[in-house]
This record gives structure tokens, C-alpha cells and sequence, in this order.
């Protein structure tokens, strides 16, 4: 025993590398889990793939709401007595809504493991699923949109700004918003929404992860006892998701009544996450436009002196297509179709001239870290392995998808930037305040 | 059966049937016995030139996580000089004699790693962390900053800007000014009790900043912590490599004055003018860390107020819905610790909510408090440690912690078994003795108009303003009073401002004053956004007194024209205006008012100000006319002392005017000598700057 704890150790040294099992119940719920005694906490993550992704016309907005949904009460713990519960056992919780999933997670000491499952459990067996939770989560709804969306400059922008890529007569899925329209929440009846739930919230359409310090045989015990005798349901409907890439160049320009700066965002397509030329995309993203050293930071904001603020993020998790997204908020002086052009320029040198060899170890050392951070807790742990779980052939290419990037070459990325930062892949977006900084600077 | 279910396990499938047929259970499941807490080993040893090291061995992933401490918090600040420390730690990591700020950024950002620095009251830490392959570069890097840094210049400035914006901000937000002047009251001449102001961001020099640097940063009393994936053998040849030829005694220990014996429970109530809320804070100064009282003190404090699940939220805000929370903690200090509860109310059950607090108090320190809340508190306290010790730099944070503060080597060790044992008895009498209900210093920030009979009741009531000069009841309400405006600042003159919003500027505003045959005129001329905002201000006044006699203003917003003309003449104002619409657009009304003696147009502020009788610690109160919402408006100035002001025009010493009553609160410049003139304008909370450039 001592021995195979040892190599376990021995291995886990090399860089965060993860064993893990997995086994199914007959209602289709599928589980993994990793052992690791090094503290006694253990985290318990239910992913349910349902996200914006899997919403049809009419009825969007219905995964967000079921976030809220799973807080208020069920069978046996009554609303707000699940994060009760969890706290007096020391323990933390959240949920998010993701395009392709929604996760519920508990980290918790590992003596309440069984709370944890128990709670979950739960849930997913007796959700209460009533008109008095659906009014007031509907009314919560709205209140997070209004103030931590809307009321954010930019922010109401860039959510549909990244759904213009696509055509939401061809792919839904990405092309309408997460948060959902308001219009169909109020048109949704309850028992639209027990069908959601009946539909999604399956045990066929999730997967339990369980990481820390537990006996597999225990958890397997309790896992059978909560779980087994929820009814799996009939599979969700197919998502189809249909789009070009390089359809042509494509323009808007928007008004923003929270900015104060324009700004420029150019939006690429990417393909989806199982691609082989992710991670040449993810390095390029790197060096484009992530962190001070990034080619966007250095030229475009302080070199040129164009932009407050420059960079880039990737979109990728998604099994549909994704987005790469670069960016600029413009100093006043600088007219905002100039820095879209210095940013243009950016990118354009990479697609003709490469990249360096020191940026390109700056990006791959960018990479180990985040690999290595990111499984540094339980938490982080049982994420990365839902991620592998849902977004990769095999969930063994957790231990094996670190390679892959540091493999990435100098040609690779600049193949990937011919590729997707081609002008005719991209949707440029031209942001301008809707009223200057002028109500409080009027009066001097 | 145990066959099949063994066979079931090592075939990782479940059977169809379930074999524990169970059923699902319809309580929560009890707790499973507590796994004991392996706290990781650490290995200590003291260092050439007094330097303590830590280092937790910690294999499990391949990174490091380093924190370098001193006693060189705030509480070392040079009175006047509050906020050094803080500074010190923001320019560390900004430039060495052979590398600048960014090659420094780049230099860990190249490798995947970060460097930091930041100061508590206690202690400033460097904190790096990287992959265990890059130890030697992150020590290279703590090396060339605790022996080479150089302080720019240039760096302070940016450090200062940001520090006097976050501050504007803290000050803007009632929550704060109470915790503030809570520190200062209950820690009197304790350093402790201090907190960083315009002023003393203002007064540090780079001198001081490299002086202090000098004096308190270095290795003997210095803590370093090292976990992750090193050996010690490693790190001491680390160590020995990086800081070759780094010397230094013991930094100068500080004599802490005690804090102030208070005998008996008032209320500092604290006007904020327009306040909705009221901000409670009480407490008291409690005791060193290494005090055994502490463990059934926090159980206590954990009940009384420790979250969503404490009898102060569940009162104040699920039963009675008079706050949003309500919380109370004990804070653990190097020196002397406090407690404190804290609420937010609206104004009309502030009396109820801190009279509801009061009893709260009484109540857990004369009755034991019951098994299920004690079980809660534990549940909370003990269960939660572990999840604070996964990561070797959360391993780091707690082996600092301990080791900083004193607590003794078996601390951790003992922590969640010390918790465990707590009596009802024993949290009962902890609160007894933490909790001062006959000497609690009670701070509420809040509209002492609408506050201070209803507290009197309570306790004697000390009436203060936000900057804790005393206040009397007759002050509460400000009464108008015509401001006779001094001529000789009407000279003729042109002021050219730039607008910086975020630090960036937006736009320009050019004031001119000239004379006319039989008047003065005074015009302002704005542009923001790129002509996204215009505004041009024509204002005629007499030249004897500086009243205004016309205005006209015409404003073109995002390419929508209004226009506002107005005539003053024997107390009245007539004319025509315009207001803008929530779409956007304008709609213009009739104005015809009388105007109470002595009003001026809101047009004129920058221009009247500086005429005004100023005087540092003189207050102002004023009626202007606003066109745009045709109403009157009772402005208060006060005005604060002289101060040095920076500006593009040139250094100026400038009256600090703060300005209440308008839509936003702002605060004027003024230079002190004539001509006078406004220098700057910053607007409360906003990252709004206005700033003369010549």
C-alpha cells in the first residue's frame, strides 16, 4: 500500500498529473473520482450538460434560471438550508452557468462527504420545481441582469457581440445570449419548466465527480444509496450547430450608454475544442494579447499609446465553434478606427513574420503554470477532470493534453493566426459612448 | 454478498439490483468520524545575519510559493507619514539599479510565475510564486529587489495617484469612514488606531521611502517561508546565493503607547449629510495574540455574529429586515486586538437595531449559549481549517501567520483541537471579558439630523463631523447665508483645464474673465469625448459684488442643441432652459423664480469660489440657481487646510474645499494667493479630474 502511495507521489511530481477511476450506475449517471489524502477535504462538482447550447428558439434563458432553481429547496432540505448545512460542516458551494454545461460544486471536509452527495442527490431526485420559486427567481434573474450586466460599460455589448459570428437561423446554440431574453422567461409556463428539468437535469445527462480524501468503496456505497433509484430519462434532443468559417469581412458599429472610451473588439470564429489546432490557437492568444509582455500590451498600448487597456481572450470551451476575441479601448485623441487599425496591424505581423522564440516560452511557460495551478486544489482537480470528461475524446488526455501544447511550434502558431485571423473570418465591432463623460464634467 | 460486491468494485460496475438496498434517507447523513489534520511538517532554521526560515516540503505538484515578512507594517509609518509602508510595498517590485519596472514584469511573466509586495498594520511581505524549476530565477529576483531597488520617481508619483483615488473612494463610502474613526477612537495615540489621509500620501517623499526601506527591510527579524516542491538543503544555497552581502541589525522596536482608558459607553455619532443609512460599528481593544482566551472567544464571536448563520443576521435582518447584515469579529493583531460588530441600517430603526445589538451583547455574556449553536459555530470553525491548507502557498500563508503573531509551534497543530473543547461556560465568560458593555466605544456615520435624538436615549451622544471636529446640534442644518465676494479676484484672466477621466485625458474647459464698460464677463468653454460634448457659458456680472445679471448657455450633447437664456434682476430670475430627457433628447421650459438674497448661478461656481472670504476650517453655505433643473440648491463649502497641488500649470499651495449638496460632492483647489484661481477639481467617487493647465 505504502509502495503504491509512493509512486502515485512520485508521479503527481511530474506536473500535476491526475489518476483518477470512473464508474457508471444503471440510470446512466456517470462517476469519476480521484483519491488524494494529502488533507482531509473533499470536493464533490455535479456537472449537467445543459447550457446556453442546448436552449431552442422561444424558450432561452431556461439554464440560467435553473441555477437559481437548485437553491430553493427540495424533497427534503428546505430553501436556503442547503448552504446552511454546508457551512456549519466548514465547508464552501457555488454553481455557474457555463455555453455547454451548469456545475454545482461543494468542497466541504471530508467527514461530510455523504452531506454533500446527499445534497446533490437531492436535488436532482426532487427539485422543488413550483410557481412561487419560479416568480421569484425570474424577478432575481432580471435584478442580476440590470445591475451586473447591463449596467457595466461594455459588457452588455461584448455578451451579443460574441454571438454575431454566427447565424441564429443556423446555430442557436452560439448565437443567442446565456442570460437568456427576458420576453421568453415571462412567457415560460411551469410546466415548460418541469420539462427542462425532467429533460436536463437526468442522471443520464450528468457526471459526479468526487475528489479528495474518501474510501472509493464508501463513496461507491453512498453514491449507489442516493443516486441509483433517480429514473434516467429519455436522451435530450441533438444539438446542431452549422457555420462557416471565413464567410467574409463583417462591420458593426454600437453605441454604449455605460462607456465613457470607444473601443474596438475584433471577433474571430475558431473550431471547436476537440480541433487539433487548439493549442496552437490558445499560444497565440498568449502572445497576442495576454498579460503586460503581450504583443497587444507592448505595442498598441504603451508603444503607440492608442489604448487604455489591449488584449485577447479565447472562447474554446464548447463543443460547438468558439470565439477569439481581440480588443483595444481607445485613449481620447485616438480615433477609434485607428487603433482597430493598430491592432490589425498586430495581428497581421504574426500571420507574416511568426512569432519569436522567446514569446513563444514566455506562452508555453504561461501554460505549465496554469496546467499546474489550476490542479493545485480539489476543486480545481475535479474541474479539469469534468473538463476532459466533456470537451475531449478521453478523459486519460488529461494527463497527456499538457504535451500537446509544449509540442506547439513557431510554424504552428503562425499557421493557426493565417487561419483564423484571416479579415474575412472576423467580425469587427466598433463601440461609442453613448453620452461623453459630460453629466458630472459639465461644471467645472 | 461481499463476494459480488467485492467482484462489483474491482470490475467498476454496479450491479442492475442494487444491492445495498437502502433507502434514501430523508435526514442529512451524520457526520463520519473527523479525519485528523496532518498539518505538514515544517523545518525551521535561523540564517546568517538573523534571517528566520520556514520551509514546508510539500512534493505533491511542482511549484513554489516564497513570502519574504518584516516588521515594517503601517504601524512603523513616521507620524504624518501614514501610508509609507504601504508605498514602500508598491515600489519594491517596480525597478532595481539593473532592471526597470516592465523588465521586471516580464522577467516572472516569462517564466509563468508572479512577485508582489503589500504592507498590513504588522508586516510587509514580498509574496513570488512560480514552478519549482524557476526557484532560483524567483530568488534572483527577491535578491536584486531587497538589495537594488531603486524607487523611482516617477513610480511614487503613479503609486501616490492611485493611493489618494483608492482613498477618495474608501471616503466616499460610509462603511468606511466608520471603520476609520472606530480605529482611531478605541486605539487613541496607539498606532494602531491610524490610518493613511491625503496629507500624509502627500507628504511622502522618495526619501522617505528609501529611508524606511533602509531602516526596517532588513534580515534580522525577517520571517522567510518557503513551500512547495524544495528541499531545505536547496533553499539554504538559494538563500545564501541571492542575498550574499545583505546586512543589517534588528530593526528599531517601537514603543506602543496604550490605547485610551474608556470608563464608560457613548455614542460617537458621525454626520454625513443626506446619509439613507446608518453605519454602526461598537466594539473594543481586546487582547495579544497569544492569549488562551482567544479560542472561546472566537466561538463567541463566531455566534454572536460570525455569518448568515449567527444570531445577529438572523435578528437584524431575517426576522426584523432592518439591515442588509450584521456581523461581528475578533481581529488578532502583533499588539493589542478588537473586536467589533458591525450593521447597516436605514435611518428610522437605527435606535431599535442598536439597542437590538446591545441586548444581543448582554445576552451572550450573562446566559451559555445552547448546544446547537455551539455545534454550529464549531462545525464552521473546525471544518472549515483544512480547506485553508491545500495549497502550499495557503500552507505558507498559515506557517507565516503563526510564526509572525507568536502563536507557538503547536498552533496549528492544536488549532481545531483548542476549538473542539470550548464550554458553553467558557465562551460565556470569554465574552464576559472581550466583549466591554460598560466601556463599548460606539461610532454611527449617518444624517445626525435625523439620528441624534433618536440615540440620545441610548447613551450620551458626541456629535462629530466625518473629519471628527465637533459638531452642535445647531450646526445639523445648514442655514444660507449671501457670501459678500471679494473684487479684487475679478481680474481679467484666462484659464486653460484639461479633463482626465481614469488618469486619460477626455477633453478640455477654457475660462475667460474680461471687462466690458459696466460689467465683468465671464465665459467657460468645454469640449469632451472628441465634440461629444460641447458647452459654451456666457455669464455677465457686476463688477462691484460679482452677482450675476445674465446667462446664456448652449450645450451640444452627442449632436443634440439646447440652449439656456437667462436675466437676473430684482431677486428674480427669468428666461428660458432646457433639461435633458431620459432618450437623450432636450426639452426646453420657462423659468420665472424668485431667488432667495444673495443666490448665484451654478454657472458661476469656479468663477465665485475664489472670492469667497477663505480661511482654513471656515465653512460656507450658499444658495445657487441651477438652470438645467430650474431649482435652487444649497451648496456647503468647507475648507480645509493649505496643501501642495501638482498640477500642469505648475505647483501651487492650494485650499482644500470640499463641496456638498451638488448631485455629485467634489472638491475644489484653490490657490491661496492672489490672483486666485481654481487649480483642480476632483469629483467624490467618480475617476473624474479636472486640472489647470494654464
Amino acid at each position: 500500500m505504502r509502495c503504491i502511495a509512493l509512486v502515485a507521489a512520485l508521479l503527481a511530481a511530474q506536473g500535476g498529473r491526475i489518476s483518477y477511476e470512473s464508474f457508471a450506475l444503471p440510470n446512466g449517471l456517470r462517476v469519476l473520482y480521484s483519491e488524494d489524502h494529502s488533507t482531509p477535504v473533499v470536493t464533490v462538482d455535479l456537472w449537467y450538460y445543459t447550457g446556453a447550447r442546448n436552449e431552442r428558439p422561444g424558450r432561452s434563458g431556461f439554464a440560467h434560471l435553473f441555477e437559481h432553481m437548485m437553491f430553493q429547496g427540495s424533497a427534503h432540505v428546505k430553501k436556503s438550508e442547503h448552504f446552511q448545512l454546508v457551512q456549519r460542516a466548514g465547508g464552501t458551494l457555488n454553481g455557474s452557468t457555463h455555453d455547454d454545461y451548469t456545475n454545482y460544486y461543494e468542497t466541504i471536509p471530508s467527514n461530510r462527504l455523504n452531506l454533500a452527495l446527499w445534497l446533490e442527490a437531492d436535488r436532482m431526485r426532487s427539485l422543488a420545481v413550483t410557481q412561487e420559486n419560479l416568480e421569484n427567481q425570474r424577478a432575481t434573474v432580471k435584478e442580476e441582469k440590470r445591475l451586473r450586466v447591463d449596467n457595466q460599460p461594455y459588457a452588455p455589448t461584448f455578451r451579443n457581440a460574441i454571438l454575431w459570428p454566427f447565424d441564429s437561423t443556423m446555430c442557436f446554440a452560439y448565437a443567442h445570449p446565456s442570460i437568456g431574453s427576458m420576453d421568453d422567461l415571462d412567457a415560460a409556463k411551469l410546466e415548460d419548466v418541469k420539462a427542462y428539468f425532467s429533460t436536463y437535469y437526468a442522471p443520464n445527462n450528468a457526471t459526479l465527480v468526487v475528489v479528495g480524501d474518501f474510501r472509493p468503496v464508501e463513496l461507491r456505497r453512498l453514491v449507489n444509496q442516493y443516486f441509483a433509484d433517480i429514473p434516467s430519462q429519455a436522451p435530450p434532443p441533438a444539438v446542431s450547430c452549422h457555420y462557416k468559417l471565413a464567410p467574409g469581412p463583417a462591420r458593426r458599429d454600437v453605441e454604449d450608454e455605460h462607456a465613457n472610451l470607444a473601443a474596438a473588439f475584433r471577433i474571430y470564429r475558431l473550431p471547436p475544442h476537440t480541433d487539433p489546432d487548439i493549442p496552437a490557437i490558445e499560444l497565440l492568444n498568449v502572445i497576442l494579447g495576454q498579460g503586460e509582455s503581450s504583443r497587444l500590451n507592448v505595442g498598441v498600448v504603451r508603444r503607440d499609446k492608442a489604448a487604455l487597456q489591449a488584449g485577447m481572450f479565447a472562447l474554446t470551451e464548447r463543443r460547438g465553434p468558439g470565439v477569439l476575441v481581440a480588443f483595444g479601448i481607445a485613449n481620447q485623441g485616438v480615433a477609434v478606427q485607428a487603433l482597430d487599425s493598430l491592432i490589425g496591424a498586430q495581428l497581421d505581423s504574426v500571420r507574416s513574420a511568426g512569432v519569436t522564440p522567446d514569446e513563444l516560452t514566455r506562452a508555453r511557460n504561461a501554460f505549465r503554470a496554469d496546467f499546474i495551478h489550476e490542479r493545485e486544489t480539489s476543486f480545481g482537480r475535479a474541474e479539469a477532470l469534468q473538463h476532459y470528461s466533456l470537451f475531449h475524446g478521453s478523459v486519460a488526455e488529461i494527463n497527456s493534453d499538457l504535451d500537446r501544447y509544449l509540442a506547439v511550434s513557431a510554424a504552428d502558431v503562425q499557421r493557426a493566426a493565417t487561419k483564423y485571423l484571416d479579415p474575412a473570418n472576423s467580425v469587427v465591432v466598433i463601440v461609442r459612448p453613448k453620452a461623453a463623460a459630460a453629466d458630472s464634467g459639465a461644471t467645472k | 454478498m461481499e463476494r459480488l460486491l467485492v467482484l462489483a468494485v474491482l470490475l467498476s460496475i454496479v450491479p442492475s439490483f442494487p444491492l445495498a438496498s437502502q433507502a434514501f434517507p430523508t435526514q442529512p447523513p451524520r457526520p463520519t468520524p473527523l479525519s485528523p489534520v496532518r498539518f505538514p511538517p515544517f523545518k525551521e532554521a535561523a540564517l546568517a545575519a538573523g534571517l528566520q526560515l520556514v520551509v514546508v516540503e510539500h512534493h505533491e505538484q511542482p511549484v513554489v510559493s516564497v513570502s519574504l515578512s518584516f516588521r515594517a507594517g503601517g504601524i512603523y509609518d513616521p507620524l504624518g507619514k501614514e501610508g509609507l509602508a504601504e508605498l514602500v510595498a508598491e515600489l519594491l517590485t517596480k525597478g532595481t539599479t539593473s532592471r526597470s519596472a516592465e523588465q521586471m514584469a516580464a522577467t516572472i511573466e516569462g517564466v509563468g510565475g508572479s512577485l508582489a509586495a503589500s504592507a498590513s498594520e504588522d508586516f510587509l511581505t514580498i509574496s513570488a510564486d512560480a514552478l519549482s524549476d524557476q526557484v532560483e530565477l524567483v530568488f534572483d529576483l527577491l535578491g536584486d529587489v531587497l538589495r537594488h531597488a531603486t524607487f523611482p520617481e516617477s513610480e511614487l508619483a503613479l503609486a501616490r495617484t492611485r493611493a489618494l483615488s483608492a482613498l477618495a473612494l474608501e471616503l466616499s463610502q460610509p462603511a468606511s469612514v466608520a471603520g476609520r474613526i472606530f480605529a482611531k477612537e478605541i486605539y487613541g495615540p496607539n498606532p494602531y488606531g491610524r490610518g493613511a489621509t491625503r496629507a500624509s500620501y502627500n507628504a511622502v517623499t522618495r526619501d522617505d521611502v528609501a529611508q524606511f526601506a533602509a531602516d526596517r527591510l532588513r534580515p534580522a527579524g525577517a520571517l522567510l517561508v518557503v513551500a512547495g516542491d524544495v528541499t531545505e538543503l536547496r533553499v539554504r544555497g538559494l538563500v545564501e546565493q541571492a542575498f550574499a552581502g545583505w546586512r543589517g541589525g534588528p530593526p528599531a522596536a517601537r514603543a506602543l503607547p496604550p490605547p485610551p482608558a474608556t470608563a464608560a459607553t457613548d455614542i460617537l455619532l458621525v454626520h454625513r449629510s443626506g446619509s439613507t443609512q446608518a453605519n454602526i460599528v461598537l466594539g473594543n481593544t481586546t487582547i495579544l495574540p497569544t492569549d488562551p482566551v482567544y479560542y472561546p472567544g472566537r466561538i463567541a464571536t463566531q455566534v454572536l455574529g460570525g455569518g448568515a448563520d449567527s444570531r445577529l443576521f438572523l435578528i437584524l435582518r431575517e426576522q426584523k429586515g432592518w439591515t442588509y447584515g450584521a456581523y461581528a469579529n475578533l481581529r488578532r493583531y502583533r499588539g493589542l486586538g478588537y473586536w467589533q460588530a458591525t450593521a447597516e441600517v436605514r435611518n428610522e430603526v437605527a435606535d431599535s437595531a442598536l439597542s437590538e445589538l446591545l441586548r444581543q451583547l448582554d445576552r451572550i455574556r450573562t446566559q451559555a449559549i445552547s448546544d446547537s449553536e455551539l455545534a454550529a459555530a464549531k462545525g464552521f470553525l473546525v471544518g472549515s481549517f483544512p480547506l485553508t491548507i491545500e495549497t502550499p502557498s495557503q500552507i505558507a500563508g498559515q506557517v507565516a501567520n503563526a510564526k509572525l503573531l507568536g502563536l507557538g509551534d503547536d498552533y496549528l497543530r492544536l488549532y481545531r483541537e483548542r476549538l473542539s473543547a470550548v464550554t458553553p461556560l467558557a465562551a460565556r465568560a470569554a465574552g464576559a471579558r472581550l466583549y466591554r458593555r460598560g466601556a463599548l466605544t460606539i461610532v454611527v456615520v449617518g444624517d445626525a439630523a435625523q439620528l441624534y435624538d433618536r440615540l440620545k436615549v441610548i447613551a450620551p451622544v458626541r456629535l462629530v463631523d466625518v473629519d471628527g471636529k465637533p459638531l452642535t446640534t445647531a450646526e445639523l442644518t445648514p442655514k444660507a447665508a449671501p457670501v459678500s465676494l471679494d473684487p479684487a479676484q475679478f481680474g481679467p484672466h484666462i484659464d486653460s483645464s484639461r479633463v482626465l477621466f481614469q488618469g486619460n485625458p477626455v477633453g478640455t474647459s477654457v475660462a475667460t474673465v474680461r471687462r466690458t464698460a459696466d460689467s465683468l464677463v465671464y465665459t467657460e468653454h468645454s469640449n469632451l469625448g472628441g465634440g461629444a460634448f460641447q458647452q459654451q457659458v456666457t455669464l455677465v456680472l457686476d463688477p462691484a459684488d460679482g452677482s450675476s445679471r445674465r446667462l446664456d448657455r448652449v450645450t451640444i450633447q452627442q449632436g443634440q442643441r439646447s440652449e439656456t437664456h437667462l436675466t437676473y434682476s430684482g431677486g428674480r430670475v427669468k428666461g428660458r432652459s432646457a433639461t435633458s430627457q431620459p432618450d437623450g433628447s432636450t426639452k426646453p421650459f420657462d423659468i420665472d423664480t424668485v431667488l432667495p438674497p444673495g443666490t448665484i448661478d451654478e454657472d458661476a461656481v469656479a468663477f465665485s469660489v475664489p472670492a469667497f472670504p477663505l480661511e482654513s476650517g471656515k465653512s460656507f453655505a450658499v444658495n445657487f440657481f441651477s438652470p438645467s433643473e430650474g431649482i435652487v440648491k444649497l451648496l456647503t463649502f468647507k475648507v480645509g487646510a493649505q496643501e501642495s497641488v501638482v498640477v500642469p500649470a505648475g505647483t501651487f499651495q492650494a485650499y482644500h474645499i470640499a463641496v456638498t449638496g451638488s448631485r455629485v460632492p467634489f472638491v475644489m483647489y484653490v490657490s491661496g494667493t492672489a490672483p486666485r484661481r481654481v487649480v483642480k477639481t476632483e469629483y467624490v467617487g467618480q475617476p473624474l479630474v479636472v486640472e489647470l493647465v494654464k
